[in-house]
């Protein structure tokens, strides 16, 4: 589905050709190993890279030229897979062919080279009071986790259940390690990300492949680096009690959330038939829980589970009030005893694999879908096509099913409420 | 079947009003998998005022119904609507919104099956005492879930105070209290007033063959029997052009205090051409005011003012309208301060030049060409436009057409101060 080109090594360019869009979508992708600091560092780069760079030292300038440029999409983010931190340069531009101008894309380009390549330096350094807002920003990112109390509660489960781990390290990094930042480390974080981070480079659109691949490898001359990716190692959970914990604060619903481990992972070969399992324990409308937690007990408005396969942690997230706490967790493990008893009915299982179908197929109807799919799939195939995977799933059996229940295990019920009075 | 086509969007879409009086409208999109098809009615939280089918009087019913409807549907005697779409691989789901319901899939197989699920389990009402009271646990938690959002109540509570009449100022799932008082015989009344096929629209866009489509749903309506259309009697009350309430502090437990600045529109009885031009003469003058390239952005974030969570918004329907500038902030007094005299300033000395004009509109053009990437944006966009007799493919060359008087003229119909409001959520006493 994509072209590869080695740029360098370790600098890959995906190109897409596809007439599906009226726009041009492309995505740079620096990967680097996780942990908290350069998290951190790497959040506040970022915000300070897409602010102003030495071509548009002013943001407002920077914008406007964007405007111009029939409002082309640009913004940098942060985010985490496994052992790496992914810093991403995401631009959108409408394809020429649909506009009375044209160069929409050229300049576009021109632009992100701006922002890799020509940081607004002053003698040397980044401008303080851009640095000094954005490590705020950032900090004021983290926090507001606090306000959303569903984000919170699970963020406390996966704090609870992997302290001091990648799987609940914020792609943001702490406060405190944002707060540590300097200029100069600021400077040495970016040296870094251009010379030795793994970099991947995406394009979709109505585009003529050799050509830009010729144009993106003279433009944007990363050298070669060596990249080594280390996987993420689970903890052995295995003979571990659950634990049960209680945290409060002033609201109205419980959040229910209960964490369960499996040694099934993303690089596991079963990793396919538990993306199934956890489709048929609630990852959809017709899953156990929805149907026997919500439609027949009516306890809660949102109740489903989740894979979150990279580190072998499948949870449920149930909103209830909070003093039907007990009977909750109660039904829901009786959905996984249902699940690990093999009570499964061929129905249940076509209908999880038509859906899971359906939602691979769909995230291709968008040009960031097809990005981040293929981003996470090569790692497996470099040949990766939705028909392949849906393959794999059409092949998973009710007793498979059932022996992938029976390696998940209890780890964690933890349930955030509102004080008492 | 009518079939216009958009040159320079390279798009053709397929219409055609049945006998019943449903309308159906099918956009063909190349290269796309999924197909996505809504049926939607034109009954949404505000229509609690109006005559029922075969009735004289005006009747008022509960808070929350129509909503309350929307999950009924899916209810049925013998399984529920989601197994069906399920096994025939879709994805199905529903809204309702302050003007319209809508239930939707999406698939990448089956959708002729598909369809046929939609239509049926969306016209064949079934709805019982015992289920009645069985949902209402499940939409209470969900009442509860939206009141420990502070996002949501910042939002809703500036309509609040924004409104002090028209039902839009009704929280659309209503209240734990008001769901409490709805019946089966409610919901069949609002169900045989409101979803007959003459006040409904089926939108397919995907992976589709027009002709094919279109005999399709023919056939099937043809095969179900319909009462005569008759014209829907509903009643809105006479909305003063003061906000309800001009400033609003509630506490909540949140780190941060959430800020919210309403303008409520005050020229709302129009439609069509005039109303889409007005729509987004008042969207690019919020851009160049509020938007990231406006000096009142640049001062704000500098000041910090405002944070990552800024953004600001206009809705706009036949009746009501509101425009809103938000963000999470540690100093309110000082947003609002900034909001109110970036207001003031253009009221009293108008600076918005051409190039500002032209700058904005080119903005404009782009995001709506990015936006007919998305099969659900357009679906939805076209279906809200086409309720209030706006076309959706109008808005390129609308946006071209836009002068800085059309842009003086949506700003007199948001900059009136008495009829702003200012919505602040902020942190609680703690008590440990």
């Amino acid at each position: 589905m994509f072209t590869k080109v080695e740029l360098q090594k370790g600098v890959n360019l995906y190109i897409r050709r596809t007439e599906q869009f009226k726009t041009i979508t492309m995505s740079i992708k620096w990967l680097s190993e996780l942990n908290e600091k350069q998290a951190a560092f790497r959040a506040v780069l970022s915000n300070v890279l897409q602010d102003s760079n030495a071509d548009y030292p002013k943001q407002s300038d920077l914008r406007k030229a964007l405007d111009e440029l029939y409002g082309t999409v640009f913004y940098m983010d942060a985010g985490k897979r496994g052992r790496s931190h992914i810093v991403s340069l995401n631009m959108e531009c409408v394809n020429d062919e649909y506009l009375s101008t044209s160069g929409v894309f050229d300049e576009a380009l021109k632009m992100m080279y701006s922002v890799i390549f020509n940081p607004n330096l002053k003698n040397g350094t980044f401008d303080e009071s851009v640095v000094n807002r954005e490590k705020r920003t950032v900090i004021e990112r983290i926090r507001s986790i606090y306000d959303d109390k569903g984000r919170y509660a699970h963020k406390r489960m996966l704090e609870l259940m992997r302290p001091n781990d990648p799987a609940s390290m914020s792609a943001s990094g702490t406060e405190k390690d944002v707060e540590s930042i300097t200029n100069a480390s600021l400077l040495d974080t970016y040296k870094r990300m251009l010379d030795e981070d793994e970099i991947d480079i995406y394009v979709v659109g109505n585009v003529n492949v050799d050509e830009l691949a010729e144009k993106i490898k003279t433009m944007f001359g990363f050298p070669a680096r060596e990249t080594t990716r280390k996987q993420y190692e689970q903890p052995d959970t295995k003979n571990t009690e659950a634990r049960q914990v209680f945290e409060r604060q002033d609201m109205k619903q419980g959040k229910l959330q209960v964490g369960y481990s499996t040694p099934v992972s993303f690089f596991h070969p079963e990793y396919p038939k538990m993306q199934v399992t956890n489709g048929v324990l609630g990852g959809f409308a017709h899953s156990k829980l929805f149907m026997n937690v919500r439609e027949k007990e009516s306890m809660a408005y949102t109740v489903n589970s989740a894979y979150a396969a990279y580190y072998g942690i499948v949870y449920v997230m149930a909103g209830i009030d909070a003093d039907l706490e007990e009977k909750a967790v109660k039904l829901i493990g009786e959905q996984i005893d249902a699940l690990q008893n093999g009570n499964i009915s061929d129905l249940e299982l076509d209908q999880t694999i038509a859906l899971l179908t359906n939602s691979i197929r769909s995230a291709f109807d968008s040009a960031r879908g097809q990005i981040e799919l293929y981003d996470q799939y090569k790692q497996l195939d470099e040949d990766f096509t939705a028909d392949k995977w849906i393959a794999k799933w059409e092949a998973v059996s009710i007793e498979d099913v059932q022996q992938m229940a029976s390696q998940i295990h209890l780890e964690l019920i933890y349930l955030l409420s509102g004080r008492e009075a | 079947m009518d079939k216009i086509t958009f040159d320079n969007l390279q798009e053709t879409l397929f219409h055609e009003r049945l006998d019943n009086g449903l309308h159906v409208y099918i956009l063909p999109k190349r290269g796309f998998s999924k197909t996505y098809v809504t049926f939607t009615t034109k009954y949404g939280s505000i229509d609690s005022t109006f005559i029922p089918r075969g009735k004289e009087e005006y009747v008022t019913v509960p808070d929350g119904i129509a909503h309350f409807l929307e999950h009924k549907m899916f209810d049925k005697k013998e399984e529920d609507v989601f197994q069906k779409f399920g096994v025939l691989g879709a994805s199905a789901n529903a809204f309702t919104s302050f003007t319209r319901t809508s239930y939707l899939f999406s698939t990448t197989e089956n959708l002729y099956e598909n369809t046929k699920v939609l239509l049926d389990f969306v016209q064949e009402p079934y709805f019982t005492k015992e289920k009645v009271e069985k949902e209402k646990g499940i939409i209470a938690q969900e009442i509860t879930m939206y009141d420990d959002n502070p996002d949501w109540r910042n939002y809703f509570g500036t309509i609040q105070s924004l409104y002090k009449e028209y039902p839009v100022n009704i929280d659309i799932a209503g209240t734990v209290d008001t769901i409490q008082e709805i019946t089966a015989e409610h919901l069949y009344e609002c169900y045989e007033t409101f979803y007959h096929p003459s006040n409904m629209t089926v939108f397919v866009i995907g992976a589709v063959d027009p002709d094919e489509m279109i005999n399709f749903i023919r056939e099937d309506q043809n095969s179900k029997e319909f009462s005569e259309p008759e014209e829907i009697k509903r009643k809105y009350p006479e909305e003063p052009k003061e906000a309800n309430r001009k400033k609003t502090v509630l506490e909540m437990d949140v780190l941060r205090p959430k800020f919210n600045y309403g303008m409520k529109c005050n020229h709302t009885i129009l439609n069509g051409d005039e109303m889409l031009r007005q729509d987004l003469s008042v969207n690019l003058l919020l851009d160049i005011l509020f938007g990231r390239t406006s000096e009142f952005y640049t001062k704000a974030y500098n000041d910090h003012l405002i944070d990552e969570t800024y953004h600001y918004d206009f809705v706009f329907e036949k009746g009501f309208g509101f425009a809103m500038v938000e963000s999470d902030t540690d100093k309110p007094e000082e947003l609002e301060a900034a909001v109110r005299s970036t207001l003031k300033s253009l009221t009293e000395k108008w600076t918005i030049t051409d190039d500002d004009l032209n700058r904005a509109r080119k903005r404009r053009i782009g995001q709506f060409m990015r936006s007919l990437n998305s099969i659900e944006f357009i679906s939805n966009q076209f279906t809200q436009y086409n309720f209030n007799d706006m076309n959706l493919f109008d808005v390129v060359p609308t946006l071209e057409n836009i002068e800085i008087e059309h842009l003086k003229d949506a700003f007199a119909t948001i900059s009136n101060e008495d009829s702003h409001t200012v919505m602040t959520i902020i942190p609680g006493s703690k008590e440990d």
